[in-house]
């Protein structure tokens, strides 16, 4: 790499003579490129490859009467496929992750705060206690919900005992369950991001607001909330995108009514004769909406720093 | 404070001087502010001058309304604040790193005060008071985009909008580098003239508080040494500590050995020096320690004639000539005294003779001399 470097600065050396100014630009400009191939080539191997290639499925035709056969073509039939045929687990998606979301938010921002305001030296024990359950499969963790919330299981035997339930009420397959899973699987995502901008909050800032006359709830909403905002950002979206897309919760916690678009991506892909297309066309269509939805959230909410 | 902290009172409109009352503040080890009494009249410069950790700024803290006493009473004029939170008293404080809000605007920081209180235009009072620190220009950037300088001036507005009955400035200019800090301490003297509130500003660098405000409290160890005008600190300190803390001082630790007409006689070893006794701290006797300020003081190539007897020293032995252009510097080793440093005004052409290793004397008017108690 220096050799490199120092074949070019001779380089441009040799083509400017008596002008050293540009020397130092061209040196850097090198070694940037360089550092930045592996990333780059990493890229363009396993991310912009595949997909091309996933493009490529998602246009192809179904030879007639030859069900598994395609060929290449521009054919956007499967792409009217996805948005017509599957339109209400498309709902369900974003209905569910959007609620797990907000119940993830509701949960995070007041175990963040506590850990970054009022933990004292609890807050090293807090932190594993959030970051633990990383240390098992997620699958595993959310099969050991199954058994929690199972029909026969403690929470809803506790609470048919206590006549909140009625005796037939059950947890499992139906979406309360798929919503509770996601927000208990990405809660770690919300929280850390959260914590991480509130930690960093100069707490002489938030003192200022009470300086300045606005009472505690006034200061949070003023003051905290506002600062904490790009951790908020950060945690709703890598809480929403993961969770839109996920199989795992719906097929485990819920049932054939609470199917979400990654199950049926999964299955088009592993299940149906003749289901590539239309799969890969689905993965597309969530893409471009996820991608749409991001956008128009990060404008209204963004700051500068992520936009 | 915490998130569901209820609002228990009403904004407390106080008006006149800030009283402190036997005001305590223990931590669970320490105590940081130790039975603190005093009064700061309505509209004076206040500083609260001392060494770090001395509890000056937990005694504003408090004033604040961000720490509550453990004993004792804060008042303004004649209503007691004492147990009530920051946005119900008429107290703004410039904080040590500004905390300006970073989400905000500068004009949306400095109007965030007006709001609060339900201005009925928050935003012009918010372009009146960033025109008095001359940064209407910059009102629609962000604090980040702003020099220190500059983002101090936004917290001084950010402040002032509200005329606060006090005013609270804690090391405000601890971050800036010394040229701007010197200009701002001319800037925020002009500002409290003009708007004629209490300012009381917390600062460990003497020189800035003898600079700026009209009466100096010296603190130490949660107490208040000595507080005055600045003008008055420094030429009669009453405790060892402030006549170091305040400028540097030419000790000499004895005892009392008596008085000589107005003047009372200190001792050590073989040296005799005498301080006015209407200039010694008062007490009893015993241990005493003689003090006088460097510039005060001469040097001598020969012994001095015996009407200085008790306000000269030597001889010893020079060890250090500086010359700093407007003045020189000499560090004298006096034998059972210490080192002593003189200062001398290059106010004629002589050249300066003295060399290190020469003998030399020094003399004083012994009307300058100060006495400590040890």
């Amino acid at each position: 790499m220096t050799a490199l470097a120092h074949i070019g600065s001779t380089g441009a050396g040799a083509q400017t003579p008596g002008g050293p100014a540009p020397e130092p630009t061209k040196k850097g400009g090198i070694t940037a490129y360089l550092l930045l191939l592996p990333g780059v080539l990493w890229l363009l191997v396993f991310f912009v490859a595949p997909m091309a290639q996933l493009a490529a499925v998602s246009l192809q035709s179904q030879f007639p009467g030859y069900p598994g056969y395609y060929y290449r073509d521009v054919n956007f039939g499967s792409y009217v496929t996805a948005m017509t045929e599957y339109l209400p687990q498309f709902g369900r998606s974003l209905l569910f992750a959007g609620s797990a979301t907000l119940l993830a938010f509701v949960l995070a921002y007041p175990l963040a705060y506590a850990m970054a305001f009022k933990a004292g030296k609890w807050r090293g024990l807090m932190m594993i206690c959030v970051i633990a359950p990383f240390f098992t499969s997620f699958i595993l963790r959310t099969i050991a919900w199954r058994q929690i919330l199972a029909d026969e299981g403690p929470v809803v035997g506790a609470l048919k005992w206590l006549h909140v339930m009625p005796s037939s009420g059950r947890i499992t397959e139906t979406g309360f369950a798929v919503v509770a899973g996601l927000t208990y699987n990405f809660l770690p995502f919300m929280v850390l991001p959260i914590y991480a901008s509130l930690e960093r909050a100069d707490p002489k800032i938030i003192e200022a607001g009470g300086d300045l006359y606005a009472n505690g709830l006034t200061t949070f909403r003023r003051v905290t909330l506002p600062m904490s905002m790009p951790g908020v950002l950060a945690g709703t979206l890598l809480t929403f995108i993961p969770a839109a897309g996920d199989y795992v919760n719906a097929e485990l916690l819920g049932s054939d009514s609470t199917k979400m678009v990654g199950n049926v991506i999964e299955s088009q892909f592993f299940k149906v004769l003749g289901g590539f297309p239309v799969a890969a066309a689905l993965s597309f269509t969530l893409m471009a909406v996820i991608l749409a939805l991001v956008f128009v959230y990060v404008r209204r909410y963004g700051t500068e720093e992520l936009l | 404070m915490g998130i569901f902290s209820k609002s228990s009172g009403a904004f407390r409109d106080a008006k006149g001087d800030l009283i402190l009352e036997n005001v305590t503040k223990s931590f669970a080890t320490f105590t940081a502010v130790d039975d603190l009494s005093l009064t700061v009249p309505r509209g004076s410069f206040f500083a609260l001058l001392g060494p770090s950790g001395c509890g000056k700024t937990t005694t504003l803290r408090m004033v604040a309304g961000l720490e509550q006493p453990t004993a004792g009473r804060i008042k303004i004029g004649s209503t007691d604040l004492t147990g009530s939170r920051p946005y119900e008293r008429p107290v703004n404080t410039v904080f040590q790193s500004y905390a300006l809000f970073p989400h905000l605007t500068v004009r949306d920081n400095v109007a965030f005060g007006p709001k609060r209180r339900g201005s009925a235009d928050p935003v012009g009072e918010a372009n009146t008071t960033l025109e008095l620190v001359q940064l209407s220009h910059l009102a629609d950037r962000k604090p980040t985009q702003l020099s220190g300088g500059q983002q101090q001036r936004v917290a001084v507005a950010r402040a002032l909008v509200n005329h606060p009955e006090v005013l609270l400035l804690d090391e405000p200019l601890g971050a800036l580098d010394l040229k701007l800090r010197r200009e701002m301490q001319v800037e925020l003297k002009r500002i409290q003239m003009e708007v004629g509130l209490t300012f009381v500003h917390v600062t460990h660098d003497q020189e800035e508080a003898m600079t700026m405000a009209d009466t100096v409290a010296v603190m130490n160890l949660g107490k208040i040494e000595q507080m005055g005008a600045p003008e008055v600190l420094y030429d009669l300190p009453r405790t060892k500590f402030v006549a170091n803390f305040l400028g540097q001082s030419n000790m000499l630790h004895g005892t009392v050995q008596g008085i000589d007409g107005d003047f009372t006689v200190i001792g050590a070893g073989d040296h005799k020096v005498k301080v006015r006794t209407s200039r010694m701290a008062p007490g009893e006797g015993g241990e005493a320690i003689f003090g006088i300020r460097p510039e005060k003081t001469r040097v001598h190539d020969e012994a001095p004639s015996a009407t200085l007897a008790g306000a000269s020293l030597g001889p010893g032995t020079l060890l250090d000539v500086s010359f700093t252009g407007v003045a020189t510097q000499y560090l004298v080793d006096v034998p059972g005294v210490g080192r002593w440093a003189v200062y001398e005004q290059n106010l004629d052409l002589d050249r300066i003779s003295n060399k290190p290793g020469d003998q030399v004397w020094i003399s004083w008017n012994p009307g300058h001399a100060f006495g400590v108690r040890s």
